[in-house]
């Protein structure tokens, strides 16, 4: 089957084996933007440019600005993606395993959840104060709920002829745990903490423009005020790269490592 | 006669959750298996066939009666009553010989020792090879063969098994059968087989337990007596294969009436 391909491959080389897949949409997305810019539609200052864009960055970058921003946003949603984990996941479980624990435990979190975590800033502002500490709070109340819901949908769907089937091969209640509701909740798990880490992501810009004195959020906001468009941009760049490098370098390949190499899930609808 | 496994008077009434009624599943149900005896129960779907085996892995609890393995009273599942379901259940995370080796892990065996039980096994169902694929890299037969293997290994008194090729085609069914009797006749496995299937009853076992329809009651408890090893080419042959079957097939579709043993 490999053989097949590779030499296949070997004698016609099409461009998009030199070229990742990327790079293709992001290209035409950068042209499109330079092309309407080009255009003279709006003011500068309402639409900055690519390259006027570019500028600020390597200027940001230079300076140090942008990368002690990052850093000091990064470290707030590590934090608050640790301290959110290592309370939901816990709970989750507990909350799986035991009825008494999920009957009480299930009200509360069902209403808390569908409150926006930006919701929280007037409280964290004045419990708080302005800074990182609000911004934290902010986020784990992001990212606490996502993990929580889709960890319990998780140990939900664990089909119950896995735990018998093991259950008939003399495992008792920790084994069938360790080797069947912790594996069977991972896909889960996963979900939730991507979608945690986004929705906490999310909060963390927000958080930081209205609750923060630093951050990439504090940063873009702080640009607005004086007229810096393109700084503006380089900021949501910038959230944006840094979502995408995590995605990519961290929670995807746990994905492959354990889900995809169960078969668990796959990549789309085509069949590998 | 040594009867290794003892059904008491088993009777099974439980809620049916969708039609709002308790549903009789099991009366007064009594059945002994012998060491080394392959007994087969089959019956109408809903006879409670399926009850009866999981109530027999202490998977579920019945209303009445008890069941006795090797003179103990079961009150759960256990090891020495290892299952095989039609949906394979293998665990998904675990590679072929990770799913073998996992009773003998829980077990506490040394390392050595399980990974040569595991090997035996993966060898005797003929996946040596695939000892590394996950389940979802194995065909429905070669699923079937790791669960087989899965519960082997860890030497159960009597295995269960529950319509375990009803999920795969038929020309793999065959084989599966003919290689499920190698297996138990060499192994000497003491097995408890629930099928709809009156053929396959018939071409695996020793002995064919009829039930009726719900709530189920045995009408027929018929020894098999085929030669052993069997093959389908041979056994479809001999006149006592058509005999036997009819002779199911009539116990079962009257049962309505008359019970008769």
């Amino acid at each position: 089957m490999s053989t097949v391909t590779s030499i296949a491959t070997r004698k016609r080389r099409n461009w998009h084996d030199f070229v990742p897949s990327e790079i293709v949409p992001f290209a035409v997305g950068i042209l499109l933007w330079q092309a309407l810019s080009s255009a003279d539609i709006w003011p500068r200052v309402l639409f900055p440019s690519p390259l006027e864009v570019a500028n600020a960055f390597v200027a940001d970058t230079l300076s140090g600005v942008l990368l002690s921003n990052l850093w000091v946003s990064m470290k707030s949603l590590l934090l608050g993606f640790v301290i959110s984990c290592v309370i939901a996941i816990p709970l989750g479980y507990l909350m799986g395993l035991s009825k008494i624990t999920r009957n009480f435990f299930d009200p509360l979190v069902n209403l808390l959840q569908a409150i926006p975590g930006l919701a929280w800033i007037p409280f964290a502002i004045l419990w708080f104060g302005l800074g990182q500490g609000a911004v934290l709070f902010i986020i784990v109340m992001s990212i606490f709920f996502p993990v929580l819901h889709n960890l319990l949908t998780g140990i939900r769907m664990v089909q119950p002829v896995l735990i018998e089937a093991v259950q008939t091969l003399g495992a008792g209640r920790a084994a069938v745990v360790r080797h069947v509701i912790f594996p069977a909740t991972l896909p889960n798990l996963m979900t939730g903490i991507r979608l945690g880490i986004a929705f906490g992501f999310r909060s963390l810009v927000g958080g930081e423009m209205i609750a923060s004195t630093d951050g990439l959020g504090y940063a873009i906001f702080n640009a607005q005020q004086y007229f810096q468009s393109a700084r503006i941009v380089v900021g949501m760049l910038t959230i944006g790269i840094v979502w995408l490098a995590m995605d990519r370098l961290i929670l995807r390949p746990i994905e492959v490592r354990t889900t995809m190499r169960w078969g668990l899930i796959r990549d789309g609808l085509e069949r590998s | 006669m040594s009867d290794i496994l003892v059904a008491k008077d088993i009777s099974k009434t439980y809620f049916d959750e969708v039609e709002k009624d308790n549903v009789v599943a099991l009366t007064g149900l009594s059945l002994s298996v012998r060491a080394h005896e392959f007994v087969s129960v089959i019956g109408p779907s809903g006879c409670g066939k399926s009850t009866f085996l999981r109530i027999v892995a202490g998977l579920d609890r019945p209303t009445s009666g008890e069941i006795l393995v090797s003179g103990r009273k079961v009150t759960g599942p256990g090891a020495d009553r290892g299952m095989v379901f039609q949906e394979y259940a293998l665990l998904p995370w675990k590679t072929t010989e990770a799913n073998i080796e996992f009773g003998p892990r829980l077990k506490g065996l040394a390392k050595a020792e399980r990974q040569a039980i595991t090997q035996r096994f993966v060898d005797l169902v003929g996946l040596t090879g695939f000892e590394k694929k996950y389940p979802h890299q194995l065909s429905g037969g070669m699923r079937q063969r790791a669960a087989v293997a899965r519960v082997l290994a860890n030497n159960p008194t009597v295995l269960l098994m529950d319509e375990p090729f009803a999920a795969v085609d038929a020309m793999t069914r065959q084989h599966l059968q003919e290689e499920l009797t190698a297996i138990t006749a060499h192994e000497r496995t003491t097995v408890l087989f629930i099928t709809h299937a009156i053929e396959e009853a018939v071409f695996l076992s020793d002995r064919v337990v009829a039930l009726s329809g719900r709530p189920g009651r045995i009408v027929a408890d018929l020894t098999i007596d085929l030669p052993r090893p069997r093959k389908w080419e041979a056994v479809v042959r001999d006149e006592r294969f058509a005999a036997y079957r009819d002779q199911l097939t009539q116990s079962i579709h009257s049962s309505g009436a008359k019970a008769h043993a």
